[in-house]
């Protein structure tokens, strides 16, 4: 789901991070669909060196994905053009970049950290840019920094880059960029998506290359070899004009060479098994969190997609062998585990051989829900929210009546709440009309969860634009007193450096914890 | 509180029909008829008039007559509570007219009711795991409420509970904390949050936008947005 305030949200954070120039193309890629090279340069109205720059810088940092399609109105002279398709995702992942450090720090250590933080910050390096920064840190022994660089490929944090110009087969009528996404069209969403998901498949290098270090290390030693093997060459597909020639902006004398870039992918399916966990553990024990954990750790490789519905099987044996491992399981039997399983909802009967799968789809639906009523209480009340969970609970229509009888809710009070909460799209209503024995309308209640889900997500972008625009201001209004060196702050002028940090802080831990409701239902 | 006192929805007994309403006048009669044969569901004024064929002071003033001998009575009829309704004083009013056993006069009696919710989640609290039947128990022999209870009510208070999210129901799997109740029986057990704990305020639910009246009417450049937004200006004022 792209939202309204989805792109908003995005647009702001490539103006804060690139300039608004590069914000202008952006947008209109996010708002138009794919465009090629003169489309944008009319839609902007910048010169094309302007609009060519900035999507480089664009790709560099891969928000952009360039591909090449038939365009249907050119069919007839069969030509081929370059369009470029701005990847909303990954521009919402540059917010999470402290969270994926933190994750690498965690799980592998704080070379790996500095490793990562250079690619995130330059977006896509070769393997020797990311050596030659690491040496510029004290720590910098090339050896040591190769051993970091392979324990990332290993855990899948980086990723070979997709191919620069994929070539997409004729998109069908539906499909054709520069259709308007308007606030309401979700179908055209919908389309953009299969499109989208489209490009990023015929991008991406093959499974086996993605991850595979050997090939570039040939490639070094055999140029001429990497000339025809390596992945992001397209030997024999002719570039047109427009295209952007990224060889000449980041290798050099034009070799081909392997670039590498963060795996978001990987980051997302992290964080998405932690916030499993955690789940776990706030509606379970730590017994049944543990227990996932290991789980989900055990079997991550196996995960070919993100939002995986059920966690891949492990039997009994192997899950309790990886529970040993973690400090906190050391001290779990096998009984105890076998008891959070069934926790966790496994069926409990299983022979020891048997392979135990946890329903994750179900954890984050739970999740979601906590987070819905929680806006539902703080917004409309008590009552409310109990009208709210006995029909999200129900999941079909129930009418006003014997919400009020369900609820305890005083009878004359119950139309009053359900209709603002309708008002406020949280509900679906339905009027039912009985003419015999006499004409009697009812009104009839629902949760349609598909509507919901997009309004509290487009509101979640909406706060989150928010958050960072009262950020922004805040340290814009105390420019000055941040400015006074330390020493001469002293006085009010201390307590007022003391407030900024405290909001500071404050606000930014905010968007960071919104960031990953906004995940909640954007990403998992 | 009248109901910690009078007994809940107890029928009344039914009086001795034969001697006050000898004395009946003919228009009198036929209006208590009329109001009689609606039994539980009593009558509005407005129908009593079309359906007697009386004209409105023949039937304002045998009403007052009849209330007079304590033949009928005025109830308060949920669904309109403007519209005069009366019942024959034999007849308690039907769950449409009261709008059930929690209603006393027409309004819903939440001071009993959120008594009640907190005397059954301290019990469920207290005992980990319990049944209906177990918390119906006791209330029973606490004596707390003056009045008896159906388990179906307990229930529903158990149901609005479960939805306030501060208890849960599960079914007994037998094991543990459930060794001592039926395989598959309802029962209810503590959220983790403790008697009178909120639920934990969600990411949205913690910041002054997501529960911002206003989120509609905000934009970046507007007359309300965040930069003047006053909800902010107190949310950060440390
Ligand atoms: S910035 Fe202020 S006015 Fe705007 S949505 Fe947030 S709380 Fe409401």
């Amino acid at each position: 789901m792209v939202t309204p305030y989805g792109i908003k949200f995005a647009v702001h954070i490539v103006t804060s991070h690139f300039g608004n120039l590069v914000a202008k193309v952006c947008e209109n890629l996010l708002k138009r669909g794919p465009l090629t090279l003169q489309q944008l340069v009319r839609f902007t109205e910048l010169t094309s060196v302007q609009v060519k720059n900035s999507l480089l810088i664009l790709i560099q940092h891969n928000c952009v994905q360039a591909f090449s399609a038939e365009q249907p109105d050119d069919i007839v002279n069969g030509q081929i053009q370059t369009q470029y398709l701005a990847l909303f995702d990954n521009i919402l992942h540059r917010l999470r970049f402290p969270k994926f450090l933190e994750m690498v720090s965690q799980e592998l250590d704080k070379d790996c950290e500095q490793l990562l933080e250079g690619l995130l910050q330059h977006g896509r390096l070769t393997q020797e840019q990311m050596y030659e920064r690491a040496k510029s840190f004290k720590s910098g022994v090339q050896n040591d920094a190769r051993e970091s660089f392979q324990k990332l490929v290993t855990a899948r944090f980086i990723e070979q880059c997709p191919a620069p110009e994929p070539f997409v087969a004729e998109p069908s009528p539906d499909e054709t960029p520069a259709k308007k996404r308007g606030a309401k069209s979700a179908k055209v969403v919908e389309v953009r998506k299969t499109l989208e998901q489209c490009v990023l498949e015929a991008a991406a290098p093959m499974e086996a290359l993605r991850f595979s270090i050997m090939t570039n290390l040939e490639a070094e030693n055999d140029t001429e070899m990497s000339k025809d093997s390596s992945p992001i060459m397209h030997a024999g597909e002719k570039r047109k004009s427009d295209t952007l020639e990224l060889d000449g902006e980041f290798a050099s004398d034009n070799k081909e060479v392997t670039l590498w870039r963060a795996n978001f992918e990987e980051f997302i399916r992290c964080l998405r098994h932690k916030a499993c966990v955690e789940n776990v553990r706030a509606r379970l024990d730590d017994g049944a969190a543990i227990v996932l954990r290991a789980l989900l750790k055990a079997t991550r490789a196996a995960e070919n997609k993100v939002k995986m519905e059920n966690s891949a099987s492990l039997s009994l044996n192997s899950i309790f062998e990886e529970v040993m491992k973690s400090e906190a399981g050391r001290s779990m039997t096998l009984d105890r585990v076998r008891a959070s399983l069934v926790q966790l909802g496994c069926p409990s009967s299983m022979a020891i051989d048997e392979l135990y799968s946890v329903d994750l789809k179900n954890n984050i639906e739970l999740a979601r829900n906590d987070e819905v009523e929680s806006i539902v209480l703080k917004r409309h009340g008590k009552d409310a929210y109990r009208m709210f969970r006995l029909l999200s609970k129900a999941g079909r229509l129930l009418e006003t009546d014997k919400i009020s009888d369900m609820t305890l809710v005083e009878k004359k009070d119950t139309p009053k709440i359900l209709y603002k909460l309708w008002q406020d799209d949280y509900l679906y209503m339905e009027k039912v009309t009985v003419t015999v024995p006499r004409q009697l309308n009812f009104l009839l209640w629902k949760v349609n969860k598909t509507i919901l889900y997009e309004r509290v997500l487009d509101e979640m972008y909406h706060a989150a634009l928010n958050l960072s625009l009262r950020t922004a201001y805040e340290m814009d209004q105390q420019k000055e007193v941040l400015a006074v060196p330390l020493a001469k702050r002293t006085g009010p002028l201390e307590k007022q450096c003391e407030r900024i940090k405290k909001v500071k802080i404050y606000l930014e831990s905010s968007l960071m914890k919104l960031d990953d409701a906004i995940m909640l239902f954007h990403d998992f | 509180m009248s109901r910690l006192q009078g007994p809940l929805a107890l029928k009344r007994k039914r009086p001795d029909s034969n001697s006050p309403s000898e004395s009946l006048t003919e228009q009198e009669r036929i209006l208590y008829d009329v109001i009689r044969s609606k039994q539980d569901m009593g009558i509005w004024t407005r129908d009593m008039k079309r359906e007697t064929n009386l004209p409105d002071n023949v039937v304002n003033k045998s009403l007052k007559s009849l209330q007079a001998k304590k033949l009928i009575k005025e109830v308060v009829n949920i669904q309109n509570k403007g519209r005069k309704h009366y019942m024959a004083a034999e007849f308690e009013p039907s769950k449409e007219i009261s709008g059930g056993a929690w209603y006393v006069e027409g309004s819903l009696d939440t001071e009993f009711i959120d008594l009640l919710k907190d005397q059954c989640a301290k019990i469920i609290y207290k005992q980990r795991v319990a049944t209906v039947e177990g918390i119906l128990d006791v209330i029973r022999r606490t004596g707390i409420f003056k009045v008896e209870f159906s388990t179906q009510q307990i229930e529903e208070i158990l149901r609005a509970l479960v939805l306030d999210n501060v208890v849960m129901d599960v079914k007994s799997n037998g094991m543990g904390e459930f060794d001592s109740i039926p395989v598959g029986k309802v029962c209810y057990i503590c959220t983790n949050k403790g008697v009178r704990g909120e639920p934990k305020a969600g990411a949205m639910a913690s910041i002054p936008c997501g529960v911002c009246p206003r989120i509609n009417l905000c934009t970046p450049d507007g007359i309300i947005s965040p930069t003047t937004c006053v909800y902010y200006n107190k949310w950060l004022d440390f």
